[in-house]
């Protein structure tokens, strides 16, 4: 009788609180979203540079452009996004029982999360490598110095792993000391209690820049794993990946074609070349396969900038709430400029 | 008699005015030394604490308001300024609305406000003492109260069993605060004064109640006709946040937890066996894991328990995953409550021929709450304070929101700032909730003590 | 009359009587609510089952014997990158059980002195330990946990400054862990471990017996020295003559930091003060309420029965507080179990820690998982429960 009544309870309380029903099993993730009218992004718990919040409670960061950059592509306004932000502990089963359209936060691309968690990772949107920070006194110059060290490193994430892998590939017996929170971590590397931290270099930079005298940290010279990010859907649910995979490759196709938010209207209206005329959908009808309206690809650029301005603006070292991650010669920049930045052709 | 001591008035004995106490026994002196030194066990004590206090004190003082920093626009200044030395509190107040609303949008906070002002005034009859039927009012504002409130903070479309609730909850709000007026002006109570100004009064006692009914009815209805047009804009529960958010889920966490709780421990008293067995099972199995993991399991399990079609909303889970603990411990502390009502009291009610329920809620119940106030505020603390874990699976509680400043570029890196504020806020939320809860315990139970 | 008026109503509605009649509804109800709870479970079962096939998620207990690959800082059973998930589960088991077994024991020793100054008569030390009460009691135990790690246990020196605790070499605290000696049993300590368990046993026959003869004689016998000294002193004889079998491994300073000898990290230590310290206080309420609770009668009672005061302590006062002492006591260490979870906060490798964060993470097994943990959690709390309903039935007051 009481567990029914809690039942009950349970129940009630779900129906007024607000649910979302009505979304049957046989239909497209694209057709749910247009039916809520809203895209619900999965973020983390705010990380520098990524997906960050302001003093109003607004998201804004690289992963949180490429959310409002889908949001855009569907329904030609950027703000249509639900952010889910959600503990890494909890990401995957978000994302896999339905809570969340697209996962868009600093989650690496690995064989076993690709196929046995039900999930399907689409492209790269950014290249990151883990490295290790050290005291500038300690001398360190290389991480193979690390013989015997305590190195300070985050839980439920790779880096946990490839620390491990490291350590046994090169002998240095390291003791992980493991925090579920970054500023936790920091403030014992801060103090001594640990002879390095270790993490994606993208945020080791942020790091630094917590501590009194940054310049008393290095960031040293090696990059010990290979940390590819990207949005991730739900398997089996192929139109659905192609849209988040190409609005990807549309931001970056956009930048090496020299198409950005100030131009993008001029471009479509007046387009330079048979290409780029397909691919603001002026000609031809590409967008057919994806499901979106012909000039899908106007409205991401027009709304959040192409690949390179979203670097700039959260990643770079030239917008206002850049974390300072310089492009150049790095994994990130386009591939004509030696990057790896590429995009499959728009034909 | 008088004569008596007229005439022996010149040999009358007249005492010396007494000496005044020693110097040391009296005054400040004298405290000091029957309190604090009054053997050498006691003052090396004294001592000892008086250390502790000052380290202590003075370091927070030097740390929290010598060396602090009140105004800088990022971390960076305040460093510059004192570097670590120093609290940086221009990063929580800068963040304080965050803390409160969480990401509610400012244009619409006046909803929370106006939300907790009203639970706060419908509360508000219990501590005036000429009000009757408090019961009732207490009831109302538990079980009516949070649609309106729901919906003032959740806004939307209103269906129409919500639109009805809200007009209930708007009545007898308005029927509360009636009764609590009539009260404090005359005494009387607003049932009489309907009674009689409907010429009622000289009807027999179970007609009475008509025109009351009638009166509320017809209250409803305009309301319900007056709320038709009005709607609020829908705010995401993604946007709640901050203390707001720790205060929801704590306060239906107890408002759930005290009638499931006093359920689930009749139901493993009573004399069914299977009754018995399935709420022994329920509450042993909560009580017996970390809240940790049942918030986990209503996290990443309750959306593959229900049916594709409903995707429940994050804050729900929790709430149910709080819901569901906090009542495996409430029907404990009833339990224990229950345990201590001698067994005389079951037997002279069963002797006066009263029913089960009618045993409990007019025999029992009353003398066993009355025991169980201090564990059941206790309880609460113990909830409100366990809420902080929510923030594990990402709900953006005070906690999560006094950690989500340090990862802003502007304040990148500040949290103990923030951690401290936190622990203040709840330190002063508890004790007063435990001082009152004393105070409780005092006046209610000034028949109860033995002497 | 009445007789006549009883037998028509009854003949009259027999299935009103069968509504009212107490046995029938009690068991219509429990058929009820046994349907309605068995339909439940099988609602939710078909539904997950259904859900986890339509996600493409993989059930199964098999992911166990996989390799975890991460490391973990702190076990006291050997283990490798290179164990299985189950082996990670069994180091989060230990290591739960270590801390929550320690801060049990310090928490009740704490608990029971803070609860006596709690009465004391000196003004300012009632104070003190009223408002160190009220204070620990109103705040999240969480941030209580940050406090000690990040304001006492990080700021300790670097390891080439180790503080010395007792000035001897051989316990050394830095803000790496604290270090101590670790015993290292040689051939035949084996030996002196048996005669310990031995004399124990031995000691407590003696007490029996003491019982049984002065019950039956009235004449004393000093059980209580008899027994200390056959504890101490066989296992003691055993051990010399078997050649102090026994060495000690002294942490000694080797490049980062101390090889050799024990040591626990600094999160171990920050969530043991915080646990200790939190329950403390519970403790001492739980202590001072069941000293109170003892009516002051008792003691005249005995009094005027000629026992001195430290034997109405013993005899009288004590046995009566405890019965009001222990039930909340045992639920609080229930409690301490439960909480030592928290230490995830400042990354101590509990079993919540490393085995429903990190292997959760890792393998994506969500539901296994945390039933798993649930299990275990719940196999402690009903084994201590368990024996605190069976210590309440041999204490409780009987009642007609």
């Amino acid at each position: 009788m009481k567990k029914l009544s809690l039942l009950g309870l349970g129940l009630g309380m779900l129906a007024s609180l607000g649910v979302t029903a009505g979304e049957a099993a046989a239909q497209s993730t694209l057709d749910i979203v247009k039916q809520r009218g809203v895209l619900r992004c999965q973020v983390g718990t705010p990380a520098p540079g990524f997906y960050q919040l302001d003093e109003q409670g607004n998201w804004y960061g690289s992963d949180v452009a490429i959310c409002r950059a889908i949001a855009a592509a569907i329904f030609d306004d950027p703000s249509k996004v639900e952010f889910q932000s959600v503990t890494s502990a909890v990401r995957f089963t978000a994302m896999a029982n339905g809570e969340s359209d697209v996962l868009s936060r600093t989650t690496t691309w690995t064989l076993f999360r690709d196929t046995q968690l039900g999930l399907d990772f689409t492209t790269v949107n950014f290249y990151d490598g883990q490295g290790f920070m050290v005291p500038k006194d300690t001398g360190i110059k290389s991480s193979l110095e690390l013989k015997g060290a305590t190195v300070c490193v985050l839980t439920g994430t790779t880096t946990e792993l490839n620390l491990t892998d490291y350590s046994r590939t090169n002998n240095l017996d390291i003791q992980p000391v493991v925090f579920e929170d970054s500023n936790v971590r920091d403030d014992t590397f801060a103090k001594g209690g640990c002879d390095a931290i270790t993490n994606d270099k993208s945020s080791l930079a942020s790091t630094r820049a917590k501590f009194p005298n940054p310049g008393d940290y290095v960031v040293l010279p090696e990059t010990i794993s290979k940390e590819p990010l990207g949005p991730v859907v739900r398997q089996n649910d192929s139109q659905w990946m192609d849209i988040v995979k190409w609005t990807v490759f549309a931001l970056v196709q956009a930048e090496e074609m020299g198409i950005d938010s100030s131009n993008v209207e001029a471009m479509a209206a007046n387009p330079a070349n048979p290409e780029m005329a397909r691919m603001l959908g002026v000609e031809g009808d590409l967008n057919k396969g994806l499901g979106l309206e012909k000039d899908w690809v106007v409205r991401i650029i027009k709304h959040v900038g192409n690949y390179g301005e979203i670097y700039d603006e959260y990643m770079g070292e030239k917008g206002k709430f850049a974390i300072g991650i310089p492009r150049e010669g790095s994994p990130n920049a386009l591939w004509t400029k030696g990057g790896l930045m590429y995009s499959p052709p728009f034909r | 008699m008088a004569n008596l001591d007229a005439s022996s008035s010149d040999v009358t004995f007249k005492p010396k005015p007494s000496l005044p106490p020693p110097p040391n026994t009296v005054g400040a002196i004298g405290w000091i030394r029957k309190n604090l030194f009054s053997s050498p066990l006691n003052a090396f004590l004294t001592i000892l604490s008086l250390y502790v206090i000052w380290v202590l004190v003075s370091n927070v003082f030097e740390w929290a308001i010598l060396n602090a920093v009140w105004e800088a626009e990022t971390r960076r200044e305040c460093l510059d300024k004192v570097g670590l030395a120093g609290a940086c509190w221009a990063g929580v107040t800068h963040w304080m609305k965050n803390f409160i609303y969480g990401r509610y949008p400012d244009a619409e906070v006046w909803r929370i406000n106006l939300g907790f002002g009203i639970l706060i005034l419908w509360m508000a009859p219990f501590w005036f003492p000429r009000v009757t039927g408090k019961i009732a009012i207490g009831a109302s504002a538990i079980l009516i109260s949070p649609f309106l409130l729901g919906y003032l903070f959740a806004g939307g479309e209103k269906g129409l069993f919500l639109q009805l609730m809200i007009s209930i909850a708007i009545t007898a709000f308005i029927f509360s605060w009636l009764h609590v007026l009539v009260c404090l002006s005359s005494g009387s109570t607003l049932r009489n004064v309907i009674v009689s100004a409907t010429g009622f009064a000289a009807k027999p006692d179970n007609v009475q109640k008509y025109p009351v009914i009638a009166l509320f009815v017809v209250l409803a209805v305009v309301v319900f006709a007056l709320q038709g047009g009005w709607q609020l804009e829908e705010q995401n529960t993604n946007l709640w946040g901050g203390l707001f958010v720790t205060l929801v889920i704590s306060g239906i966490g107890i408002a759930v937890s005290l009638p499931a709780g006093i359920v689930l421990a009749l139901g493993r008293r009573s004399k069914m066996p299977i009754i018995r067995v399935f709420c022994v099972a329920f509450i042993e199995l909560f009580r017996s894991v970390p809240l940790i993991t049942v918030l986990f399991m209503a996290v990443t399990m309750v959306p593959l328990f229900l049916p594709e079609a409903i995707n429940p909303v994050k804050i729900v889970q929790a709430i149910i995953a709080v819901c569901i603990f906090s009542s495996a411990y409430m029907a404990e502390t009833v339990r224990g409550g229950l345990q201590a009502i001698p067994k005389g009291q079951y037997e002279a009610a069963q002797a006066l021929g009263l029913s089960y329920w009618k045993m409990m809620t007019l025999i029992v119940m009353p003398q066993a709450l009355k025991l169980m106030i201090p564990n059941i505020v206790g309880s609460f603390i113990g909830l409100l304070k366990d809420t902080t874990l929510v923030s594990i699976v990402g709900l953006y509680d005070l906690l999560l929101m006094l950690k989500a400043v340090s990862q802003n570029p502007q304040w990148n890196g500040i949290h103990t700032e923030p951690l401290f504020f936190g622990a203040v806020l709840y330190f002063v939320l508890c004790f007063i909730m435990s001082k009152y809860s004393q105070h409780l315990e005092r006046t209610l139970g000034a028949g109860q003590v033995r002497k | 009359m009445a007789v006549v008026d009883r037998g028509a109503s009854g003949q009259g509605s027999s299935l009103s009587e069968i509504v009212n009649d107490e046995r029938y509804r009690s068991v219509f109800y429990q058929i009820l609510v046994f349907a309605v709870v068995m339909w439940a479970g099988w609602y939710l079962f078909t539904n997950t089952a259904h859900n986890l096939e339509a996600r493409g998620m993989s059930a199964g207990f098999g992911f166990l014997n996989s390799t975890a690959g991460f490391s973990i800082s702190f076990s006291i059973i050997p283990y490798e990158a290179g164990d299985s998930y189950l082996w990670v589960y069994l180091v989060g088991i230990t290591n739960t059980l270590l801390l929550s077994f320690i801060s049990i024991i310090a928490a009740t020793i704490l608990g029971f002195f803070i609860g006596v100054l709690r009465l004391s008569k000196n003004w300012l030390v009632a104070q003190l330990a009223s408002w160190y009460v009220e204070i620990l009691r109103n705040t999240p135990l969480l941030l209580q946990i940050l406090f000690w790690y990040l304001a006492v246990f990080a700021i300790l020196p670097r390891p080439k400054q180790s503080f010395d605790v007792l000035g001897l070499g051989l316990f050394e605290l830095n803000n790496r862990g604290f270090y101590f000696p670790a015993p290292v049993p040689g051939e035949f300590f084996g030996a002196t471990m048996l005669t310990l368990l031995a004399a124990v046993i031995a000691a407590y026959a003696v007490a029996v017996w003491a019982k049984k003869r002065q019950n039956a004689t009235g004449e004393r016998f000093p059980a209580f020295w008899t027994g200390i000294g056959i504890i101490i002193g066989a296992p003691l004889l055993v051990f010399l003559a078997t050649g102090s079998p026994l060495e000690w491994d002294i942490p000694e300073l080797k490049g980062f930091n101390f090889q050799g000898g024990g040591s626990v990290p600094p999160a171990f230590c920050a969530v043991f003060i915080a646990l200790v310290i939190y329950h403390a206080c519970y403790i001492a309420e739980m202590v001072r309420a069941g000293i109170l609770s003892v009516s002051h009668g008792q003691t005249e009672a005995s009094y005027s029965l000629g026992l001195k005061p430290g034997l109405t302590l013993r005899l009288v006062i004590i046995p009566q507080a405890m019965r009001a002492i222990v039930p909340p006591l045992i639920s609080n260490w229930m409690n301490v179990v439960k909480n030592s979870s928290l230490a995830i906060a400042v990354g101590f490798p509990d079993l919540v820690a490393v085995f429903m964060q990190t292997s959760l993470n890792q393998s994506g097994h969500a539901i296994e998982i945390v039933a798993m943990v649930m299990l275990f959690y719940m196999t402690v709390s009903l084994s201590i429960s368990g024996a605190l309903n069976y210590y309440n039935k041999l204490v409780q007051l009987k009642e007609r």
